[in-house]
């Protein structure tokens, strides 16, 4: 499903060169639950941003669903994204001015949905998530634990083949955050990919590979079940 | 998608109170502005065009060279509309209007001076649209001595009764038979009249044969205005071609004598009230004044669509986050334009809701401002909704363009993780936005210091003679002419009436230009030349200054048919070193003798019997054979109650049929700067407006920048610094925004307001301190406003501000 060949990611300024990753090849197959660890500053979310075509790298190349997508442009970037990437960030990420229905919901006005079909998809999700009380709320109304479920269900609303999640359970405390890590263990249960960045080795014990990351390269893969097709 | 649009906008409105209501009443303060101009405009422009027939219509004029002096006039003589008629099929009809300024009206016992009163040809209906309330257009003005009122006259002479029939009279006992009613004038009309008299009545009273003449001497005197109806198809310029025809048919003989010559001008009737600038016309417009409007509204609006920008980029830190995630979950980005094009039209058209209640709360106080008489209706008229709605649209649209191509440029792998680093980005375009803001603001107020100063230079100037304390009347009753010596003499016995002068012409009211015979190098030589026929005192009275020579002696016998004075610029134009004794002819007679033969005794120092817009002309003053014209009567100051008793009582005692209806001579001074009156008024609460909505924007950028700076205030003042130190830096960097813009607007400001001043032939000069002026202040206005966010962002406690981030 995914594979990258000698990825790197330099980023430059008037005075200042930093190469993010150098030369990280690697390899992920439908349906893996793979986490990336590392010391800050080693890289992770650089990978995790070009994983999910949010940014492009600077040489290398990045093959996703067998196609060559590292000089796609943003426009090729964003239509594939939407139509099968789903994101869950640490610090949440929702629309504050949006109730919760409304913020689960924008991912599929996007994608061109009828209001009749968004609305059973949402509802469906939200009683997934345990959160349809709460679906006239607004973020800021809700827990930390609500409020990532509900970025979880943004997240999965559109059904795509790939979650990546970007230190889900940083702001949590341990009871939501074992509860975040239990949804997304159901969802790749259910045959989602997720790849996820973490710090915590709690949180990565759920995935069934570790690939650390030290100064922009990968310097183990500790297979915890390898997935063979 | 709509949905969500909507929901977001509405959302975002409220959760920045603060912010949005800086914007929306920055934008309705722009949009109630030019909604304003906007129908000042629509009204300006719409002069005349309610007549059904106004494309066919054309008001004729006359172009008069006599000798050097060139003269163009919005009149005609009386033959000169029928002469074409009768000559060119190209006419269909035609209409001549001349007012008959105070006339008396005595009606069911009352009596009522009118100034709107009009004599017109019957055919005036046929050509102007006036809708009869009573009576039929084709026969109400056919017969001599009948009257068409309007609504407002009839009202006023008969109450609600109809007038159809009934008989008012003038002075003299001559009567006049309401044979119609119509429906008032609006508003938008070049010519307001109160009431119409059959143009029958002075052929009836002159003679049918001496009214309707066109011999060629008929030509040459101005009087009417005449309009024509063309033909439908026919261009006017056919008709204009045949003017030097026409010329030599009818006036040519008394032009070769008098080394003269004309031609024929036409104005389009919805032409006439923004292009005319010809002599003897109506109170005009112009054209200047809409376009100077037209820019003021753009202006105005533009610096409220920056202040949405500014602001909206200032807070795009805010919206970041947002963009960020709608663009990870599969935002294009024209969509994410697309929505924030959505939300600054929304908030435009909040504010032109709130607009709309403004405009009709204020537009009485607008009309008064304007002299206008728009009612709030207007707006419905579909070229005006429409209007409205479009730059409505226009400014919502221009205001969110910025903000949507700059927020909807965020890279979401940079704003999901790096918060607060956007909206410092973009400070310097910010700068530049305020700079501009604050050019146009200060350009708006030089011009305000400047249109004032040339008014009070037109009010202050000296101009040749003493305007205070003088009133003035017109003496219409011929047998009370004949006592004017012994009037005069009654009237002096009161200490506080200083002088009486009579005389036939009066400086910002009436002269009359006549062709005379002036000595040129030993020979005669024929000019028009302005002239006033006064009396023996009417120099003093006007407190002119006798330069050269003598006043008019009344010890010497032979002034009254042999003295003459003339203006300095007379002497000037005439060549005369020594003006003195020169020869002038007057009154002149065909044969090339003339009636009044008269020399030079003196020289007035100029005086500007015209307006200061343009040059002094040359003038010459003769004596009256017999009292007449306008009766000036000189006051002491400050004794025009007291005097106005006793000047009433000896008139009452001389048995005058007429009341004493006066006229005060500053008035009519002032009348003739109205126009830069009201400019002045006008300019100065659009500056205000300017600065205004300039301030707003400013307000709400102090507060995003002490807001943004929080944790620098709080660690400088950890480091030492003092509250003087914090704000003085702030005040700093605003006062180099505000430096900049002076430094730009005042070169723009001298060149616009230079040409502008050379259109007076009397003007002030633009001097440096206008303009150090209109800075410092937009300087002191902008630091009082935002003294209130610095002075608070100074004077936290630093901890608070450290604990923050």
């Amino acid at each position: 499903m995914i594979k990258t060949v000698n990825l790197s990611k330099v980023f430059r300024t008037d005075e200042v060169e930093t190469t993010a990753l150098n030369l990280v090849s690697f390899s992920i197959t439908k349906g893996e639950f793979v986490a990336i660890m590392g010391p800050s500053g080693c890289g992770k979310s650089t990978l995790l941003n070009i994983l999910g075509l949010l940014d492009n790298p600077t040489s290398g190349e990045y093959y996703l669903f067998e196609r060559e997508v590292s000089k796609f442009t943003e426009r090729q970037r964003a239509l594939l994204r939407k139509q099968n990437i789903g994101f869950v960030f640490q610090n949440f990420n929702l629309v504050d001015e949006l109730t919760v229905f409304e913020n689960i919901e924008l991912p599929l006005i996007y994608r061109g949905m009828y209001s009749g079909e968004r609305k059973k998809r949402v509802e469906q999700i939200l009683e997934q998530m345990q959160i349809m009380h709460r679906k006239k709320h607004f973020p800021l109304q809700l827990s930390g634990g609500q409020q990532q479920r509900v970025a979880v269900a943004r997240a999965v609303v559109t059904r795509p083949n790939l979650i990546l999640a970007d230190e889900p359970t940083g702001n949590l405390d341990s009871a939501n955050g074992e509860e975040v890590m239990s949804i997304l263990e159901k969802l790749n249960q259910s045959g989602t990919t997720i790849i996820m960045v973490t710090h915590s080795q709690r949180d990565a014990d759920y995935a069934q590979r570790i690939i650390r990351l030290f100064d922009g390269q990968i310097v183990t893969e500790n297979i915890r079940e390898r997935f063979v097709i | 998608m709509f949905k969500n649009y909507i929901n977001s906008a509405f959302r975002n409105i409220l959760k920045n109170k603060f912010y949005s209501a800086l914007n929306i009443i920055g934008l309705t303060v722009g949009l109630v502005s030019t909604i304003f101009i906007l129908l000042y405009i629509r009204d300006e422009l719409s002069f005349d065009k309610y007549n059904t027939n106004y494309k066919r219509i054309y008001r004729l004029e006359s172009d008069f060279r006599i000798g050097e002096k060139h003269d163009k006039f919005a009149i005609t003589s009386f033959p000169l509309a029928p002469a074409p008629k009768l000559e060119y099929p190209e006419i269909e009809s035609f209409t001549r209007m001349f007012r008959n300024e105070n006339m008396l009206i005595r009606c069911n016992n009352k009596e009522f001076y009118e100034n709107n009163i009009w004599f017109t040809d019957s055919t005036h209906f046929s050509i102007f649209s006036c809708k009869f309330i009573y009576g039929s257009p084709g026969k109400a003005l056919c017969e001599p001595n009948t009257i068409v009122l309007t609504q407002k006259l009839a009202k006023k002479y008969f109450g609600s009764e109809n007038p159809l029939g009934k008989l008012i009279y003038t002075n003299g006992n001559t009567s006049y038979k309401v044979s119609g009613v119509i429906e008032n004038l609006p508003g938008n009309t070049h010519i307001q009249y109160d009431g119409l008299i059959s143009m029958s009545t002075i052929a009836k009273f002159i003679g049918f044969e001496r009214f309707n003449s066109m011999q060629p001497e008929a030509f040459w005197n101005v009087n009417p205005f005449s309009f024509i109806l063309l033909k439908p198809n026919v261009q006017i310029e056919t008709l204009l071609q045949k003017s030097p025809e026409f010329y030599k048919k009818y006036m040519e003989t008394i032009g070769k004598q008098i080394n003269a010559n004309f031609k024929l001008m036409a104005t389009g009737l919805g032409q006439i009230h923004l292009h005319s600038t010809l002599t003897a016309d109506e109170p005009t417009g112009n054209i200047f004044y809409v376009y100077i409007f037209s820019f003021v509204a753009f202006f105005i609006l533009l610096i409220a669509a920056i202040n949405y920008m500014n602001m909206a980029t200032a807070k795009s830190t805010n919206r970041a986050k947002e963009v960020g995630m709608r663009k990870v979950i599969g935002a294009y980005r024209v969509q994410i334009q697309r929505q924030f094009l959505f939300e600054s039209v929304v908030l435009a058209f909040i504010s032109l809701i709130i607009s709309l209640f403004l405009i009709q709360s204020f537009l009485p106080m607008f009309n008064t401002l304007t002299d206008k008489q728009m009612s709030f209706g207007i707006i419905s008229d579909p070229l005006i909704s429409v209007g409205i709605l479009l730059i409505t649209l226009l400014v919502g649209l221009i205001s969110g363009s910025y903000p949507a191509f700059y927020l909807s440029s965020f890279i979401p792998a940079v704003v999901l993780k790096e918060k607060n680093k956007v909206g410092r980005k973009n400070a310097l375009l910010r700068k530049i936005l305020v700079v501009f803001q604050f050019v146009i603001s200060i350009f708006m107020i030089s011009s305000t210091l400047i249109v004032s100063s040339q008014f009070r230079f037109f009010q202050n100037k000296n101009i040749g003679f003493d305007k205070e304390n003088l009133l003035f009347t017109q003496i219409q009753d011929t047998t009370f002419a004949k006592s004017i010596p012994a009037f005069k003499q009654e009237l002096l016995k009161n200490p506080d009436i200083i002088g009486v002068s009579t005389s036939f012409g009066l400086p910002y009211n009436n002269f009359s230009i006549q062709v005379m015979r002036v000595e040129n190098g030993g020979k005669m030589q024929e000019i028009a030349l302005n002239n006033i026929i006064a009396d023996y005192d009417f120099i003093k009275i006007m407190g002119m200054q006798i330069v050269k020579g003598r006043d008019f002696d009344k010890t010497r016998g032979t002034d009254l048919q042999k003295a003459v004075i003339i203006n300095e610029t007379a002497a000037k134009k005439l060549g005369w070193i020594e003006p003195l004794g020169k020869k002038i002819q007057y009154d002149l007679n065909l044969d090339g003798t003339a009636n009044r033969n008269t020399r030079v005794i003196g020289v007035v120092k100029d005086f500007n019997y015209i307006s200061l817009h343009n040059q002094i002309e040359p003038m010459v003053i003769f004596l009256q054979q017999r009292p007449g014209g306008y009766l000036t009567i000189k006051i002491k100051e400050g004794t025009i109650n007291k005097s106005l008793g006793y000047i009433n009582g000896v008139w009452q005692k001389f048995g005058v049929k007429n009341p004493f209806d006066y006229k005060i001579m500053t008035d009519s001074y002032n009348t003739v700067y109205a126009h830069e009156k009201k400019l002045t008024q006008i300019f100065t609460v659009f500056s205000v407006i300017s600065l205004f909505i300039a301030l707003l924007g400013l307000l709400g950028l102090a507060s995003f920048v002490t807001e943004q700076r929080t944790k620098e205030i709080g660690i400088r003042k950890i480091s030492g610094a003092s509250v003087a130190s914090i704000t003085g830096m702030f005040y700093y960097e605003f006062s180099l925004l505000l430096g900049i813009a002076f430094v730009i607007a005042s070169p723009i400001s001298y060149f616009f307001l230079s040409n502008w001043l050379e259109k007076f032939a009397y003007h002030v000069t633009v001097s440096p301190i206008t303009f150090l002026l209109s800075g410092i202040i937009a300087w002191v206005v902008t630091m009082l406003a935002i003294s209130f966010h610095i002075l608070k962002a100074a004077t936290e406690n630093p901890v608070n501000a450290i604990k923050y981030e």
